[in-house]
């Protein structure tokens, strides 16, 4: 899979869009982003790993713990695209369309 | 940054506008008409006629093109490159066709490098982006 499939498919998840939220405070401890969740540690494991893959997350050693912690680029390249084309289109000829409905109804009156 | 692959994607869209096709066409080209891409411009150079560029910039981001087309009232296709063309030139062209007393207006923009995957979620995600542009700012600014 390409790594924008990658990214939709992590942020696809509503556990892991928490931990990303979580994530986006700082960087954390395994059992730290494991203890708001009422699933067992293994499922925050392999959550954490669908995030791995899509590059969104990080670890790295400090002493003896290791902190992970978010990695954005992912998320700002598919929130850049879609903004870019599919809303600021949509968004700039809606505007368009509105001012010439808003013109014929001032020359009728 | 992983390079995309070379497929490319494409979007577009269609409004039926209450006004002659000529009206649309120099109204799309009007930067004082709200809607078309050149109003609200932070900074705008723009030259309308075939071969003449534009420069365009919005919230900080620089997007630059070249009129390729220009058949009034029926026609423009012009360049377009930005940031999120990942350095690629795409192509926006527009056709004004007349509808009655109306304009069906289509534009479609070309050659956007992306994936089949992305175009399949394009629609669903917005509603999700919508509530992470801060965690997104916080992010990018974290990592220059």
């Amino acid at each position: 899979m390409d790594h924008l499939t990658d990214a939709l498919t992590a942020i696809s998840h509503p556990t892991r869009r928490a931990i990303i939220g979580q994530l986006a405070n700082g960087p954390a401890r395994f059992l730290d982003i494991a203890k708001p969740f009422d699933t067992a540690l293994n499922a925050t494991t392999k959550h954490l790993k669908v995030l791995e893959r899509a590059g969104l997350i990080e670890r790295q050693k400090q002493g003896r713990e290791v902190l992970i912690s978010l990695r954005g680029e992912p998320l700002r390249e598919v929130a850049g695209w879609v903004h870019e084309y599919e809303r600021f289109w949509n968004e700039r000829l809606d505007q368009f369309q509105q001012y010439f409905k808003a013109k014929k109804k001032k020359e009728k009156k | 940054m992983e390079k995309n692959s070379k497929k490319t994607v494409e979007f577009k869209f269609e409004r039926t506008i209450p006004a002659p096709t000529d009206e649309v066409f120099d109204g799309w080209l009007d930067p004082k008409i709200p809607g078309n891409p050149w109003n609200m411009a932070e900074k705008l150079l723009l030259n309308p006629k075939v071969d003449g560029f534009f420069y365009w910039l919005i919230k900080g981001n620089s997007h630059y093109g070249r009129f390729t087309e220009m058949e009034r009232p029926s026609r423009i296709q012009h360049t377009w490159m930005s940031r999120s063309t990942s350095g690629e030139e795409t192509t926006v062209t527009l056709t004004f066709k007349k509808q009655g007393g109306d304009t069906l207006m289509t534009l479609v923009h070309t050659g956007i490098p992306d994936t089949e995957a992305g175009r399949g979620h394009e629609k669903g995600w917005n509603h999700f982006l919508d509530i992470f542009p801060e965690q997104f700012g916080n992010s990018s600014r974290k990592e220059k």
